[in-house]
Order: structure tokens, then C-alpha cells, then sequence
């Protein structure tokens, strides 16, 4: 604190003398708004995460005023916003909401539960893992919309063409993704296990596994991002209820105001999902909470 | 052979052979004995296998050559009898320290020491009542060594295994846990193998120190501190100042050196 009162107070002195350069009350301020290595306590980063959302809707509103397309193609927030209360209110939002919800629950799901073994057998069995990881890998290259035409032939348009898109997309991913979260256990903790008695499956599960668990739950959290744009794209191609098949939906009467609600809509519900995931892993790792740390 | 024989070294070896590279010799006919209740010492310069040869007492490495037995049972892999601890830190940090403590019991589903408060005496022991139940991420590094001493403990090994425990820590804290260690040793008469780089730890803590040479490593002397009787136990400085201390001192400061110039 002393040092950069000094630092302002010859700065200034200098300013004065000179009368040339930055005003020194900025160059202060900018020293103490950019310096590597800074932590914010909560509140900071909620006022400046609120900063950066004001900024884009007032960005987004004056665009829309300077009139540089016509209204009924770039509304602006307020148009959305309005749109947004009318679809819950009159035409039933709520029930497509909750169908795509339904659908990434579902899907999401079976991906983890399929993923969450290979992942695990990969990371910790070498062996296991030159088998599975070139598949895996190969897979993970095909863009999973290739899959539309053939997945709408073998599985019609219903539920289960949408949850195996969804599942194409992503597990492939996640498995490999899972696996190198699993590789990251210390050769020492596995070692240490070892040498207190523990068996393949006591150290596969009290070492390999619980080590692993917060590195899983940050994996899931990204990829649960993705999956919600499999999911759009999977109610666009063919759905009669969704968020995506409300916004095709409203591209047909050219409801612009509709289709950005739906975006908005998603957005929000990612950021829901993604502070849910953060709010476990505090829960369930207190021992990798910051100021807990030594 | 008797059941309680203590470790013995039969003529082990090891040889590395990493993919299409030369293959290393790491250890050459390496014998030695050492009784039960006492502290071994492994010391030498860097590359003379000493932790290689730790590793292979805990059977997380198999010998090339050679056999390796405790109390008359062959070393085949790790065990329970052979706790090891380790340079880095390893208590694991999803445990509290009465859970770290506990993990070999409860993995070995040893209920009944459980329950007799082996626990808690070994918390006691290396004195961490007051953090019990603190996690590791909240220690410091001396105090997450000493976790990682009790679990080993709590699981009653018949050799504990040390690989240059406290090697990470400042001199000060060393010095204590040294201290610390000898103590426990002493009460619970553990047989204990430690690798050190330290002339000073080696004399120290061990009853029987094993100087190996490297290039391939050797068992180049064992050295029996039998002095340490005429001082009082765990008294550093009445033992850094005797005139054998300093001897043996000067002594394997030269075996060193030698070692050093053959590397060169």
C-alpha cells in the first residue's frame, strides 16, 4: 500500500513538474485494475460480471435505435423481453422448455453413464486405453449432424433420434476427456495404496476414483455446454416441441423477437446449469475450496 | 529361516531396458541384512540405485536378479507389511488426517484396530491431535509428512519404508522430525529402511547405514554407528561431537567424493 502511494506521489510530482504524460490518477488506477495475479472477492466479480451484461444490452439497444435493419428483423432487448413473458404466458413456453430440458437430462445421462467406465478403465489400465483410445478418438472426428440422415431412417423423428444425436456428440468426447482427468492421480498416491495393503479395486476406487471426481464434475460441466447445441440442432432438423422447434416455429411467421427469446432462453438455462455445477463442486470438495489452502 | 529374520537381500540386481535404448544397470549383486527393530540406512550419491532398491523392498519394482525376502517371506509385490513413505507428499487430500490415518485399516477392513483407538495414538504420536481433523491442504509440509508417518504406522507394518522423507522440508523442521521419528521407533520398535542423501541423517537415525556406490550400484560398505551407545539416544549434538561421529563423518565424505570423481 505504502509503495503505491509513493509511486502515485512521485508520479504526480513529476506530472506537475513536467506537466507531460498520463494524468497520474489514471496511471494509478490502471496499476490497480490490471495486475497479473489478482484474486476479486465475490462481490467484485458479481458487480463487474453485471458490468459486462449492461454493457452488451446497451450495445444491443442502441443498435436496435440506430436503425440499421428494420425492427421486425433485430428487435431489440425489450421487444425480446416482451416476447419472452408472452411466450410463457399465452402460448406455452414453459412445456417446450422443459421437453428440451427433458431431453438433455436424458441423454446427458446415458453419455456420463456410458463415458464415466470408459474413462475411468482408460485412465488408470494402460492396456485398456491403447485398445479403446484410437476408437475413441476416430469417433470423436465424425461430426455427430452427419449422423442426422441416418439416425432419422433407423429412429424416426420421436425422442430417440434427438437422445442418440445427442449422445454421438458427446460421448466420445467425454470418455476421452474422462480418462485424461484420470490420469492426472499422482503415481505416489497410487504407490502409497499400494503399500498400505490396498488391492486393484480398493486403489482403482479410494485413490484412482476419488481423485478424479472433481476433474470429472469440471469435465461434465463443459461438455453439458455442448450438448445443448446438439440439442438445438436436433430439434431444428425435426421436432414438434422444444426450444429449438418453437424457434423454427417462429422463422416460419418471421418472428424474429421469438427466435432470439428462445436463444435467451438457452443461455440463461446454460448459465443455471453451469452455476448448479459449480455449486456442487463447492459442496462436495471443501478441500479444494481457495481459503482453505495453505 | 526363521519367521523373524528381518530383511535379507540375496544378490539382487536390476536392469532397466527402456524401449530400443541401452539397456541401465541400475543395481549389481546387492546383499545385505538388516534385523528386525533396527533403522537401515540406503545412502550413496545420486544414480546408485538406492531408491531403486527401496522400491524393490516395497515390490513396486520387481528385481532383474536376485531375491528379496521379509521375515522369511519372498517379496513378490507390495504388501501391507512393507508401509512405505514417501519424499512427496502423498496424504491424500479429499481425507481429513484422523481419515488419512486411518485409510490402510479401513482399506483392509481391520475393524478391530479401528475401534482399539490405533487411530488416535498414532495422531498422538506425531503430534497432530490438535488438526485431526484439518485436511491436508491446511498443513504444512513437515505436519503432512508426519500424516503420511502415522497412516503408514496405524496399518502396523513389519518394515516401514522411507524414501528421503524429509528431503522437501527446511533444515529446522528436518531436524524435528528426525527427532520425532527416532522417538516413535524407539517405543514401538519398528524396523524401519530409509534412503538419504544426508551424511548427517544417515548417522543420525540409522543403526546400520549402507553406503552403495554408483555406476552400476553397488553395496560399496555398511557402516555400524555402534557409538551411538555412549551418548544419550536422540542427543544430536553430544553425537555430532564425537570423535568417532566426526570420523565416520570424514569418512563417508570421502567415499562420496571418490564416487563423485568416478562420475566425472
Amino acid at each position: 500500500m505504502t509503495v503505491s502511494l509513493q509511486d502515485r506521489l512521485t508520479h504526480s510530482a513529476r506530472g506537475a513538474q513536467v506537466g507531460v504524460g498520463e494524468a497520474p490518477v489514471a496511471v494509478s488506477l490502471r496499476r490497480r485494475w490490471l495486475d497479473f495475479g489478482q484474486s476479486l472477492d465475490w462481490r467484485r466479480r458479481l458487480w463487474l460480471g453485471a458490468c459486462g451484461w449492461l454493457l452488451f444490452l446497451a450495445g444491443w439497444y442502441l443498435a436496435a435505435q440506430a436503425g440499421l435493419a428494420p425492427a421486425r428483423l433485430f428487435p431489440g432487448p425489450g421487444q425480446v423481453l416482451t416476447a419472452l413473458h408472452t411466450l410463457f404466458a399465452e402460448q406455452q413456453f414453459l412445456g417446450d422448455v422443459l421437453a428440451s430440458v427433458r431431453r438433455i437430462a436424458v441423454s446427458f445421462g446415458l453419455a456420463v453413464a456410458l463415458a464415466l467406465p470408459l474413462g475411468l478403465l482408460m485412465g488408470a489400465f494402460a492396456r485398456i486405453d491403447a485398445l479403446l483410445n484410437p476408437l475413441l478418438g476416430a469417433f470423436r472426428y465424425l461430426p455427430a449432424p452427419a449422423f442426422i440422415p441416418l439416425l432419422l431412417m433407423w429412429l424416426g423423428t420421436g425422442d430417440s433420434h434427438k437422445i442418440a444425436l445427442l449422445l454421438i456428440g458427446v460421448v466420445f468426447f467425454l470418455a476421452i476427456m474422462l480418462a485424461d482427468d484420470t490420469r492426472q492421480v499422482p503415481a505416489s498416491f497410487i504407490e502409497t495404496a499400494k503399500t498400505l495393503g490396498g488391492g486393484r479395486r480398493s486403489v482403482l476406487w479410494t485413490v484412482v476414483f476419488r481423485h478424479s471426481l472433481p476433474g470429472y464434475l469440471d469435465t461434465c460441466r463443459q461438455m453439458l455446454a455442448v450438448s445443448w447445441t446438439y440439442l438445438v440442432i436436433a430439434e431444428i432438423v425435426a421436432a414438434t416441441d422444444g426450444i429449438g422447434a418453437m424457434m423454427m416455429r417462429a422463422k416460419r411467421f418471421v418472428h424474429v423477437d421469438d427466435i432470439m427469446a428462445g436463444i435467451v432462453t438457452i443461455g440463461l438455462l446454460g448459465l443455471a446449469f453451469d452455476a448448479l455445477f459449480r455449486l456442487l463442486y463447492r459442496w462436495w470438495f471443501p478441500y479444494l475450496r481457495p481459503e482453505n489452502h495453505r | 529361516m526363521k519367521t523373524n529374520s528381518g530383511l535379507n537381500v540375496h544378490k539382487a540386481g536390476k536392469i532397466f531396458r527402456a524401449g530400443s535404448r541401452q539397456p541401465r544397470v541400475a543395481l549389481e549383486g546387492v546383499s545385505l541384512h538388516l534385523p528386525p527393530g533396527q533403522v537401515g540406512v540406503l545412502l550413496g550419491p545420486s544414480g546408485c540405485g538406492k531408491s531403486t532398491l527401496l522400491r524393490m523392498v516395497a515390490g513396486l519394482e520387481a528385481p532383474t536378479s536376485g531375491a528379496l525376502s521379509l521375515n522369511g517371506r519372498a517379496i513378490t509385490g507390495p504388501g501391507r507389511d512393507r508401509g512405505m513413505v514417501f519424499q512427496s507428499y502423498t496424504s491424500f487430500p479429499w481425507l481429513t488426517v484422523r481419515q488419512n490415518v486411518a485409510y490402510g485399516l479401513t482399506i483392509n477392513g481391520d475393524a478391530s484396530s479401528l475401534k482399539e483407538g490405533v487411530v488416535d495414538h498414532f495422531i498422538r504420536a506425531v503430534r497432530l491431535q490438535d488438526v485431526a481433523n484439518a485436511y491436508p491442504h491446511e498443513l504444512s509440509g513437515g505436519m503432512r509428512q508426519r500424516v503420511a508417518i502415522a497412516r503408514t504406522l496405524a496399518n502396523h507394518p513389519e518394515l516401514l519404508l522411507m524414501d528421503e522423507p524429509f528431503g522437501a522440508l527446511d533444515p529446522e523442521t528436518r531436524w524435528q522430525m528426525q527427532e520425532l521419528l527416532l522417538g516413535i521407533v524407539r517405543k514401538e520398535h519398528t524396523t524401519v529402511l530409509l534412503v538419504s542423501h544426508d551424511i548427517e541423517e544417515a548417522l543420525y537415525l540409522g543403526d546400520v547405514v549402507f553406503f552403495l556406490s554408483s555406476h552400476p550400484g553397488r553395496l560399496r560398505e555398511v557402516i555400524r554407528p555402534g557409538f551411538k551407545h555412549e551418548v544419550p539416544a536422540g542427543d544430536r549434538e553430544a553425537l555430532l561431537d564425537h570423535p568417532e561421529y566426526r570420523r565416520l563423518d570424514l569418512h563417508i565424505r570421502r567415499l562420496m567424493s571418490e564416487e563423485g570423481r568416478r562420475a566425472a
